[in-house]
């Protein structure tokens, strides 16, 4: 009896102690959201940032994932910034620039006075062992890179020379041949200046332990669930940024997300899916906000795995899809069908490519011809919403049933994000839903990025292969005259275009939706935001 | 010899009240519940549908139109169309038929496997017993949910591995209620009057301790039915089960959830089906249990 007692006071203990418990954490959870609407008090500027996917990593160079980008956009500076909504090129940690006559060497003058969040100076010393540590990298550890600038330290492919400092706050960095998008090259998000001290002394957990120049600082990252930065308060641009934190949380469901938004849980949100934002629209607590589009949506087809490897087969899946039926019904309009492997704002895009027409009758023969044998395909669809495709399931879903009609049975497959990306990486995929945001709102990043056989191992999933295609990339990035330059990405275009690695999808607007009370937020093409300027009415 | 044979008639007299008596006096019982009756009609009215239903709807599971999607119920569409432009009637009707399947041969899977082990440890004890029975325990530690999403993880997602698992989570709870069973009924005469005359074990487990112990079973396995089905639906919501394009009223319920202010009649049918059966089963579970209980005679 005694002890059935103690065993009933010790679980009432427990009770109220679990109670207790409850109650502080939310109280935590309280201060850290902090009063929004405290604007000009002392009390803490907090912006909640609810996006479809966490970070990989927040070493920019080590990813070409957008939601990396995101965080660390702000964490880090580049030598060039875009921009407020564009590509076009603005001083960054570089005051100025000049590049020689023959375009084999560029001049940067470096901004003074400006600190790493771990207290060391930043100078042309530093620039230099950035781009020493880049360029002694492989292509497993910096994918980016590779594709960006041709190689590493030991390929000839590599376009740099060398890149050597000439006093404290001039940089010179020579190239083997003219490189046409260089500057915009070195304005994207991955090629972003880290505190050399820093990476030195973590070598490869430096994606754990971010240090940058830029407007906030690292606090903390919960995986899958949220990374927190704060205020820089030595940033050298007077006055900024004007919050005092920045939350970043992963939802990856979109309508949660959009409930979150509502119940106050979180100020911003992207990846809004389409169908609701007549909604937010007629919401008078919440402001809509259009990301201007520089994206395309498409689905891979893996040349190197069968029925693929037969031209025939990825013709009759481009006929195959209805593209303006998906548009319609998963964008809602927020997109324009899209026949090229780039948007139509960059320029070289081919308006002349005929594209594939939705005729299931054409892909039925083409399919027939093909000697198609009826094997089923595994069709893979994204786990999670992507700035460039709202719902990859749904649209996964429309084109297991298109492709069912012309007698190609799929099956629907998904993994976690990041092991999805890593297995499609590897070619490990037969069909696969993706899509791709400029990073510098040039051909070169599409084109050469996605297709090209250097880019086989970093962004070219498909491992398409075309000794054509290749020489004349090669040929556009050494080529200064722009247009002549868009004449050659013309006609790469209508290669792909007969070749078909891909179905391209869509060119989607993508939606952002915030509080009303936020401010000075201007949504950038390339998908990651500089949040120094936002603020709370 | 002669001792044996009064035995012998005791016990045909005392099977003989069991085989008429009890199952007619049950039927009487249940038939006095109300609420059983309406169970079992729904539940029967869900089986008819399941079996006829798929050959009379207007629609395949997979017609896709586009262009007509997500309109509101009508004439043409009972229950409206969902995000693909597919009729919601004939997809809820094709899903009766997934998600009985389900129910009763999960349910079915986890009776003959409990059943088993529940008789080998209840009837030969011992370290037998103490092997078998710390194995339900452990299973029955964890969320019944929890466990099932494991199971579903190690063999991958689709709704035959889902029918597994969920099989596999109820094994315990069959297993337990038969073996408890076994542990009273063994200690009766007539077992040990049978163990006494020389009979077998796997005669006397199958046909004296088996049958004996089966109401409680029946009971539990209706119910059982009900949960199985929520718990396939709860899978398929997280993705888990049945795969695309598959009307299973979880995923069509997963499916629909991002449409619930715009177009809210994706989710409510699919819904109301799953609250309907689930219903009845419970309905006539408790209605089977007041009859066949002894112990809720008086």
């Amino acid at each position: 009896m005694r002890k059935k007692r103690w065993l009933a006071l010790g679980l009432m203990l427990l009770l109220v102690l679990s109670t207790a418990l409850a109650a502080c954490s939310s109280d935590e959870k309280d201060d850290v959201k902090g009063d929004d609407k405290g604007g000009g008090e002392k009390k803490e500027k907090t912006l909640v940032f609810g996006r479809g996917g966490d970070s990989v990593s927040l070493d920019p160079i080590a990813t070409t994932e957008g939601e990396t980008y995101k965080v660390t956009e702000n964490l880090y500076e580049k030598l060039i910034n875009f921009g407020e909504q564009d590509t076009t090129l603005n001083p960054g940690l570089a005051k100025s620039w000049e590049a020689a006559e023959d375009g084999l060497s560029y001049t940067f003058d470096l901004q003074e006075g400006v600190k790493f969040h771990d207290g060391t100076d930043f100078n042309a010393d530093a620039v230099v062992k950035n781009f020493e540590r880049w360029m002694n990298g492989d292509a497993e550890k910096f994918p980016y890179f590779k594709s960006v600038f041709g190689g590493f330290k030991d390929d000839k492919s590599l376009v740099i020379k060398s890149v050597k400092a000439d006093g404290d706050l001039k940089v010179v960095i020579t190239l083997k041949q003219p490189q046409a998008p260089f500057l915009k090259n070195l304005a994207m998000s991955p090629f972003a200046i880290a505190s050399p001290t820093a990476f030195e002394k973590f070598g490869d957990k430096f994606g754990d332990n971010p240090v940058g120049t830029g407007p906030f600082k690292f606090v903390s990252w919960k995986r899958n669930d949220s990374i927190t930065i704060e205020k820089n308060p030595n940033y050298w641009r007077e006055g900024l940024p004007k919050l005092d934190k920045v939350v970043f949380r992963s939802i990856p469901d979109n309508s949660t997300r959009l409930n979150d938004l509502l119940s106050g849980a979180i100020d911003l949100a992207d990846g809004i899916s389409p169908s609701d934002a007549a909604s937010i629209e007629s919401n008078a607590n919440l402001q809509l906000l259009k990301r201007p589009s520089m994206n395309i949506g498409y689905l891979g087809l893996t040349v190197t795995r069968p029925p693929f490897d037969n031209v025939k087969v990825r013709q009759a899946m481009n006929y195959a899809v209805d593209k303006q039926a998906i548009v319609d019904a998963f964008f809602e309009g927020q997109a324009e069908v899209a026949k090229n492997q780039m948007p139509p704002v960059i320029g070289g895009y081919n308006e002349d490519v005929k594209g594939y027409e939705y005729d299931p009758e054409k892909a039925k023969a083409l399919l027939k011809e093909a000697g198609y044998d009826g094997k089923e395909i595994e069709l893979w669809a994204m786990p999670v919403p992507r700035p460039y495709m709202p719902d990859g399931k749904k649209i996964a879903e429309a084109i297991q049933k298109n492709l069912a009609d012309v007698g190609m049975k799929s099956k629907i497959v998904s993994y976690e994000w990041g092991v999805y990306l890593d297995k499609a990486e590897k070619g490990e995929a037969d069909a696969f839903l993706l899509g791709w945001t400029g990073d510098n709102g040039d051909a070169d990043n599409f084109l050469y990025a996605l297709l090209d056989e250097d880019s086989i191992g970093s962004n070219n999933y498909t491992y398409y292969k075309n000794s054509k295609t290749h020489k004349l990339l090669i040929e556009a990035q050494t080529e200064v005259d722009e247009e002549k330059r868009n004449e050659i990405y013309k006609k790469v275009q209508e290669i792909f275009n007969e070749e078909a690695p891909w179905v391209p999808l869509a060119h989607s607007t993508p939606l952002l939706a915030s509080k009303s009370d936020v401010i000075n937020l201007l949504p950038h093409p390339t998908g990651s935001d500089r949040l120094e300027n936002v603020d709370f009415k | 010899m002669s001792e044996m044979a009064p035995n012998a008639t005791i016990d045909v007299v005392i099977k003989q009240d069991q085989s008429v008596g009890p199952w007619r006096e049950a039927w009487r019982s249940f038939k006095k519940s109300k609420a059983a009756l309406v169970g079992a009609v729904i539940v029967a009215f869900f089986i008819l549908l399941a079996i006829v239903g798929p050959f009379f709807v207007p629609e395949g599971i997979n017609d896709q139109v586009l262009k007509n999607r997500l309109q509101p119920p009508s004439a043409e569409h009972w229950f409206g169309t969902d995000d693909f432009g597919r009729d919601i009637f004939s997809r809820v009707v094709h899903g009766a038929r997934i998600s009985l399947w389900v129910g009763f041969s999960s349910v079915i899977g986890s009776v003959v496997v409990g059943s088993m082990l529940g008789i080998i440890a209840g009837y030969y004890g011992r370290w037998i017993d103490t092997i078998i029975s710390r194995i339900f325990d452990i299973m029955l530690a964890f969320p019944s949910i929890l466990l099932a999403i494991a199971v579903v993880s190690i063999l991958g997602p689709s709704l035959q591995n889902a029918l597994i698992a969920i099989a596999i989570i109820n094994v315990p709870n069959f297993g337990r209620l038969i073996r408890s069973k076994v542990l009273s009924i063994k200690q009766e005469e007539y077992i040990t009057s049978a163990k006494a005359i020389g009979m077998k074990d796997a005669r006397i487990l199958f046909s004296h301790i088996l049958p004996n112990s089966m109401t409680p079973v029946i009971v539990q396995g209706t119910l059982a039915v009900a949960s199985a089905i929520i718990e396939a639906a709860a899978l398929g919501f997280l993705g888990l089960g049945a795969e695309a394009p598959t009307p299973e009223w979880g995923k069509m319920l997963a499916d629909a959830r991002i449409y619930l202010i715009n177009a809210p009649w994706t989710m409510i049918f699919p819904g109301l089906a799953i609250m309907l059966t689930v219903l009845g089963f419970n309905l006539m579970g408790d209605g089977l249990r007041d009859a066949l209980d002894p112990k809720m005679k008086n």
